[in-house]
Formats: structure tokens, C-alpha cells, sequence
């Protein structure tokens, strides 16, 4: 010990060499990582480019294959959450976790109640849990937030505090914060950034992870970069610029991948929206899609992409205002059912929960939404739906052991194109796709690709939303960014994607800071 | 269009014959029929009077009602919906019949079509508090039952009330080629609602409904409304069970009908239907049905205690479930 007091301390966190693979897919090789106390470092990359699963061997959800993760010096290995708690390893997690209905000192202490002792008992210690509590807010400088309040009535920004606290009760030494200022307005975002600079002042090690650029230059000293999980740079903040670090995110643009070509004739405007308005979501949208064009709609979790496509077709209800036509007459989103009969298809992100039926066989899955179409007198004619089945396997290229597979038993692209599927009757004029290639391998991407374009070019309206800014840049006929749910920029088709990244990053209250 | 890229079929089986066995669909009602059997040739060994006609009539009459009830039950939790009221509707029928029929003087057929309405109407209320407030529905249900069963002592003051009336007793003790009516309607029954889930449209949607709700909405499903009707018709169900053990016993008993509930759900669950919905079928919960009424009547021919019979009925419960457990991981997450 005395020896190492002499030299340079060493780095508060230093991994070296991780690699983990998943079923045989190396999702990370050979990655480093070194955070200095005191330091932050701010932690980019695209979709899929390996950062949870960093984070989450780091914090002991996964365990790695090779590799070392030292903590000031200590080899370190994490076999589960607790122990790298115990480490000093917190993570402030992107969905905000806190218990309601429990005070703010329990929730802060949760992990490790204060108890009193007495003979044979253990009783919580109120008292000390509460100053402790008190003390931690403190040191973050929100002794305005009461310890005996209910966390159920703070606000958003308040209850992320209330998290910061309960990351850092004991001794943190490393603290992980993943998009922390997602739900949060730039004032609030601001206090997050008053925090982060207290933790470096107490020498903590902090990962930042978003994906908004202005914050990361903002408040970070270092940026590292991860690409197909492996290291794609790292930039002193101070020195670096912005397009050199989006160049290391996005690499060059994946031109295989969109190399697709169309028959690029366009027909009438199949749907146009002027002032879509979803409270709290969306704010005056306006834009159009042609029959016979993919247009794509970009922007990062939380801009209102998330709602977009369902607010058209119906899902979210009457809840909507503004005005849209479709195939030119107005048309007033109420239901899905609606949606539907008014001819819009819908596939929505979260496959397995909104989009398959798990337990049913692909045939049905794929009729289903039609079914009345397969009926003869009285009766559902199976041999019909299993005609119809087997043609859409063919026309999509459906891998699968035919319509009677059971739908969960396929892979994650194929069941994106049964889902597909469903929506290719005559009725259907516009084709709405949330997220459609998320969890999908890459060479059943191109294939959706490719089916998309063959779609449009059978004179389909096609709105793709998505935030994965290389498939609206590389898929669009035109495209559009949203950020907090307005439309910040429209492009044609060939903007490199990091036009697209640089439009949802000009948020003014940032740049004015 | 390109094919070159090759992804790798569905994770290969590395399980053991068992689990390739049991994660198969129809496994459930393959080993529900062999344990059918195994049970006729225990009881045949035990007793003599076991496998007689007779006996198996006896049956037949037994389990009829129950039958009913878990037959409209099987779509319902199919659907993700639950019915825990059933039995105190049939229970109250009963007793609605005898008191309009014996007290007000209405004609028996007409009292019996009121009677059937109301376990309808039970359904209908049962149904808009789950599908439109999105109450649970397994306390939806017991309110329900509470409520319905406290109603039928009401009625009655907690008497037990004749109900003698040529015809209508034909119902509970009729014979067609000399065999019992009650049988012959459950069949008929579990007919019918096999045809409705396999081949109609809104039998699709049933295990649409229940396989994912979600997905169901936002492909236009009217999924509220397959709930719905299907309360109702657990609702009619009830009535016509309650009917035809009035008809039966010839007398209407406020109480008779409801220890039967947990019987109803238990073949249900033992038929293979899944709790978590989208999976099932009437013909598991039908062989379940005679796999309960003979494990009844083959311990009684043997002079085993009521008390033990409910121990018994308690473990093949479990075990049921506990199989169901492991088929859906069998099914893969």
C-alpha cells in the first residue's frame, strides 16, 4: 500500500480485455474502459452497440467471458448486482425505480436499513435512517427534499434525486448513470448536472451515457466510444469535436445494408397530418406521405416517436388533435379497430408484447387481424387461411416449417414478418412500422429492407419511426426528426445519418448555455 | 429476392424426450385420456360394481352440471377472463324458478327463460366490471358470488323449496335411448362450443385475446367485446347447471350448487386450459370433468370418506398445475 501511495493512484475503474458473447454472437471483444476519480466519462455509441451489456457486466447483471475490471486497483468479479453494489459499483438506472408508496429516507436506505438490536430482535432505526438520509441530500444540495415524504408525491426530477441519493448511500466509488435526464425538462436536467459536478468535487467516478451530444460536451472530460462492441475511440472532450466523435459512433454509412433500389415513382398523398397534437407528446406536427414512398421518421427515446405512429392509426384513442386525411378525406383517429377499417396498418416496437400472439401458428397470427375474409357461411375455411398463409411465407421469404409453426418458436425477424404480413390486403393503403427492425439480426434486416421497398413500389404508403438514425437515413424516401415532439428537420433521401443526430442535438436552452 | 443469408432455425432441442413430450400442444390431453384410463381399470379392479352401466349413468348424471359450468368456464379463462360466480348462479336459479313458480303462480317454462336471463344479465355485469372498469376479475367474481349467493338465501330464507313439476323434472331425470338427459345436454354442449372455438371467427379470437390482449387491440380486435359475451355466456351457463340440478333433485337448494365452484375451475385447470390464458380446449376440460366424477364415484364405491375424497381431488389439482407449469416453460419463455 505504502508503495502505491507514492506513484500515480490508480484509476477508480479500469476494465480491460471484456468480451461476452451471447449464443455464439460476440456482442462485446476486447473493450476498455478506465474512469480517474473525480472523473466523467461519457459513454456513446448507436443502437446495439454493446454499452448496456458493459454496463451490465460492470454491474454484475451479466458475468464476462474474458477479461479484467479492476475498482482503485482491486481485481474485482461481480457473479450478481449485490456484490458490485458492495464494490462501491452504482448504477442509476434509465427507467426510473423507486417504490412509491415508501418514504424518501426508506427508499434512499432501502438496501441497507439502519436496525437497533435487542435481544432476540432487529428493529429498523428510523431515526438514523432518516438522518442519513438527510445527510445524502444534503451532500447533493436538496435539503429541500423532506425524508418522511412520500416519493409517489415528488415530482419526476425530484424522485431522480431521491435515486442519485439511494446510488450513493454508503460508499460509491463508481456511479453509472444511463440517460439520467431522458424525462426530464432542461431545467431539471440542469440540477442533474449541479449533482454531477458535487460527485466529481467527492472524487466519485462517473459513466455517463446519452445520447444527447450538447449534454455529453457539456459536463463530461472524456468521451468514450463503442462501436459493434468494440472501442471506436476515446476524445478529451475539450479538444474533441462534434464530428469526429459522430464519425466514431456511426463509422461510414452502412451502404450494403440500404442499397435498395426503387421504382422511385410516388402517387397522390396517401396520408397527411397538419398540427398533430398529443398532450405532453407530441406538439403540431405536420407531414405527408405518397403512395409509393418510405418515409422515415427519426428521434431519440422521449421525443414522441414513441407515440407518433399509434396516435395516427388510433391506438392512443380519441386523445388526439390536429387534423389528418387519409387517402384524401378527413379522417379522426378513435380506435384501432378504426384505423383499420379506414386502411392503415399498424406494426408496433415492442414485438413480443404488442405484436405476436405467441402461442398461436403463424397462420393464424397472419389472418387474424382479416379473419372475417376466411369465412364461408358460417364457418372459418382453414384451408383457405393456410392458401393465404402460404403465399405471404413466399412472397416475404417467412423462414419458418410452414403455417402451422408456432409463432414464439421463430426468430425475431421472421416474427417481424408475420407481423408484416397481416396488413398486405387490398384495404390497406398506408403501412405504419414502429422500430421495425429492432432485435433483428442484420441479415434479416436487409430482407425487411427489401420487403418494405418492394411494398412501396406496389404503391404502399410506408411510415417507418424509429430511433435508429441509420435505418430512417438509409430507408427514407424523405425523412423527419422529432425532438420533444416537434418536427426539428426534414431531409431527403442520401443525409448522412449524423445530419439527422446533429438536428435532434440543436436544443436551444443547451446551446444557450 | 435475395436468400443468402441463412438464419439458424429455432433453438434446436437439447431437452430430454419428456419435455419434447410435453412441450408439444396436445400433450396435455394425451396424458389426460391415458390417466382416464388408468383410473376405469383401477376402479374395475376394486370393485365389481364399478364398470356397469348402471354405474357409468351414474356418472354421467353426476357430472352433468358440473360439466356445463366448465364448459363455458374453459373459453372464458381461455380469454383471460374468470368466473368464480358460476356455481352461486346456478345456485339462485334454483331458487328463482321455485319462487316464481311456486309462489307467484308463473308458468314453470316461462320462469325458467326469466331465470336464465337473470344469470345472463349476472354475466353482463360481471363483464362490463372487468372489461370496462378493468377490475380484476377474480374479485369482480367473488363479489359476485357473495352478492348472488346471499341473494338465493334471501329468497328462500335459507329453506331448501320443493320443486315437483312434471316435464320440467324430465330435464334432471329424463332418459333418450335410455340415457340420462343431463349427459346428453353436457355433450351436446361441449360439441357445440368445440365447433364455435375451432371453426368461427369469434373462436379465433378468443385465443387471440387471451394469447396476447395487447397485440389483439392493436390489431382491431373487438376484445372487450369477446370478454364480454363470454361472461354472459358463463353467466347462462350457470343458469342452465342450476336449471337441471333443480330438475335433478326436485327441489331447489340455495346452497347446493356453490361447493362445486372450486370442482368447475379445478377441471379447468386439470384439462390443461392455462390460467395465464390463450391456451386450451373443451375436450381437455371434458376429460377432466369424468377423470374428477369417476375418482369420486370409484373412491365412494370403495368406502373411502368424503373428507378423503377432497384430499384426493386437492392433490391431482396440484399436480395438474404444477404439469401446467412445466409445459409452459416446455413451451419456451
Amino acid at each position: 500500500m505504502a508503495d502505491k501511495a507514492k506513484t500515480v493512484p490508480p484509476p477508480r475503474l479500469e476494465m480491460r480485455g471484456i468480451g461476452k458473447s451471447f449464443g455464439g454472437v460476440a456482442v462485446l471483444s476486447d473493450v476498455e474502459l478506465t474512469v480517474a476519480p473525480g472523473e466523467v466519462l461519457a459513454l456513446l455509441g448507436s443502437n446495439g452497440a454493446g454499452k448496456s451489456t458493459l454496463v451490465k457486466i460492470l454491474t454484475g447483471v451479466y458475468t464476462r467471458d474474458a477479461g479484467t475490471v479492476q475498482v482503485d486497483g482491486e481485481t474485482s468479479v461481480f457473479p450478481n448486482p449485490r456484490a458490485a453494489v458492495t464494490a462501491g459499483v452504482r448504477l442509476l438506472p434509465q427507467e426510473i425505480s423507486v417504490m412509491g408508496d415508501m418514504t424518501v429516507a426508506e427508499n434512499i436506505s432501502l438496501a441497507d436499513l439502519p436496525v437497533r438490536r435487542g435481544p432476540g430482535f432487529a428493529m429498523v432505526d428510523d431515526r438514523t435512517m432518516r438522518e442519513q438520509s438527510r445527510a445524502l441530500l444534503d451532500q447533493l444540495g436538496f435539503s429541500s427534499i423532506d425524508p418522511d415524504a412520500l416519493v409517489k408525491r415528488l415530482s419526476v426530477a425530484e424522485q431522480r434525486i431521491v435515486e442519485i441519493a439511494r446510488a450513493l448511500a454508503g460508499q460509491a466509488r463508481v456511479l453509472v448513470m444511463d440517460e439520467p435526464t431522458a424525462a426530464l425538462t432542461e431545467q431539471e436536467a440542469e440540477m442533474i448536472f449541479r449533482i454531477i459536478r458535487r460527485l466529481k468535487e467527492q472524487q466519485v467516478a462517473v459513466i455517463y451515457i446519452s445520447h444527447y451530444l450538447n449534454e455529453v460536451f457539456e459536463i463530461s472530460d472524456r468521451i468514450a466510444v463503442l462501436r459493434d462492441g468494440q472501442n471506436a475511440g476515446t476524445f478529451d472532450t475539450a479538444s474533441a469535436s462534434r464530428g469526429e466523435v459522430l464519425a466514431a459512433m456511426l463509422g461510414r454509412v452502412a451502404g450494403d445494408l440500404y442499397d435498395i433500389k426503387g421504382s422511385g415513382e410516388t402517387g397522390d398523398e396517401v396520408l397527411t397530418v397538419s398540427g398533430l397534437t398529443v398532450p405532453g407528446k407530441l406538439d403540431g406536427v405536420d407531414f405527408s406521405v405518397r403512395g409509393g414512398e418510405i418515409v422515415g421518421v427519426f428521434g431519440l427515446i422521449g421525443s414522441g416517436i414513441e407515440t407518433l405512429g399509434r396516435a395516427i392509426y388510433g391506438a392512443l384513442g380519441p386523445a388526439t388533435s390536429g387534423t389528418i386525411h387519409v387517402t384524401g378525406s378527413a379522417y379522426r383517429p378513435e380506435s384501432a379497430g378504426k384505423g383499420k377499417a379506414r386502411g392503415i396498418g399498424f406494426v408496433a416496437a415492442d414485438r413480443k408484447h404488442e405484436g405476436i400472439i405467441g402461442d398461436l401458428t403463424v397462420r393464424e397470427n397472419m389472418v387474424v387481424p382479416f379473419q372475417h375474409r376466411y369465412v364461408h357461411g358460417l364457418f372459418v375455411s382453414q384451408s383457405a387461411e393456410t392458401e393465404q398463409a402460404k403465399r405471404w411465407i413466399d412472397l416475404l421469404g417467412i423462414r419458418t416449417r410452414g403455417p402451422e409453426q408456432v409463432m414464439r418458436t421463430l426468430s425475431g425477424g421472421n416474427q417481424q414478418k408475420v407481423c408484416v404480413s397481416r396488413w398486405l390486403v387490398d384495404s390497406v393503403k398506408l403501412l405504419i412500422l414502429e422500430e421495425p427492425t429492432r432485435g433483428v439480426d442484420v441479415g434479416a434486416r436487409r430482407e425487411i429492407y427489401l420487403e418494405l421497398r418492394a411494398l412501396a413500389d406496389r404503391g404502399l404508403a410506408v411510415l417507418v419511426v424509429s430511433s435508429d438514425v441509420e435505418e430512417v437515413a438509409g430507408i427514407g424516401d424523405r425523412s423527419i426528426v422529432l425532438d420533444r415532439g416537434q418536427v426539428v428537420g426534414r431531409f431527403d433521401k442520401g443525409t448522412p445519418p449524423a445530419t439527422l443526430m446533429a438536428a435532434t442535438a440543436n436544443d436551444p436552452a443547451f446551446n444557450a448555455a | 429476392m435475395s436468400t443468402a443469408n441463412s438464419t439458424p432455425a429455432a433453438a434446436g432441442s437439447t431437452r430430454g424426450p419428456f419435455l419434447t413430450f410435453l412441450g408439444r400442444p396436445s400433450s396435455g390431453v394425451v396424458m389426460l385420456f391415458a390417466f382416464y384410463i388408468l383410473l376405469l381399470l383401477v376402479f374395475s379392479l376394486l370393485s365389481p360394481f364399478f364398470m356397469t352401466v348402471r354405474n357409468m349413468m351414474a356418472i354421467g348424471s353426476n357430472i352433468a352440471f358440473i360439466g356445463l359450468m366448465a364448459a363455458a368456464g374453459t373459453p372464458l379463462i381461455i380469454a383471460g377472463g374468470l368466473d368464480l360466480s358460476v356455481a352461486a348462479i346456478a345456485g339462485l336459479v334454483g331458487v328463482v324458478i321455485a319462487v316464481l313458480h311456486g309462489d307467484y303462480g308463473m308458468n314453470i317454462w316461462l320462469a325458467a327463460v326469466v331465470a336464465i336471463g337473470l344469470g345472463a344479465l349476472v354475466g353482463a355485469v360481471n363483464g362490463l366490471f372487468t372489461t370496462r372498469l378493468r377490475l380484476n376479475p377474480l374479485i369482480v367474481t367473488l363479489g359476485m358470488m357473495s352478492i348472488v349467493s346471499g341473494a338465493a338465501l334471501i329468497l328462500t330464507g335459507g329453506l331448501t323449496k320443493p320443486l315437483m313439476v312434471q316435464g320440467f323434472n324430465w330435464i334432471g331425470q329424463g332418459r333418450i335411448f335410455d340415457i340420462p338427459f343431463p349427459p346428453i345436454l353436457m355433450l351436446v354442449v361441449f360439441i357445440a362450443l368445440s365447433i364455435v372455438l375451432r371453426r368461427t371467427r369469434f373462436g379465433r379470437f378468443v385465443y387471440a385475446v387471451g394469447g396476447n390482449p395487447e397485440a389483439s387491440r392493436l390489431i382491431g380486435l373487438p376484445v372487450e367485446r369477446v370478454q364480454m359475451a363470454l361472461y354472459i355466456l358463463s353467466g347462462i351457463s350457470g343458469a342452465v347447471a342450476g336449471l337441471v340440478l333443480a330438475a335433478m333433485l326436485g327441489a331447489a337448494a340455495p346452497a347446493a350448487a356453490a361447493p362445486h365452484l372450486l370442482t368447475v375451475i379445478a377441471a379447468i385447470i386439470l384439462g390443461g386450459t392455462s390460467l395465464y390464458g390463450g391456451r386450451g380446449s373443451v375436450w381437455g376440460t371434458l376429460l377432466a370433468v369424468l377423470i374428477l366424477g369417476t375418482l369420486n364415484n370409484g373412491l365412494t364405491l370403495n368406502d373411502v370418506s368424503s373428507f378423503w375424497q377432497d384430499v384426493t381431488k386437492g392433490v391431482v389439482l396440484m399436480l395438474a398445475v404444477s404439469l401446467d407449469q412445466i409445459r409452459t416453460r416446455a413451451l419456451g419463455e
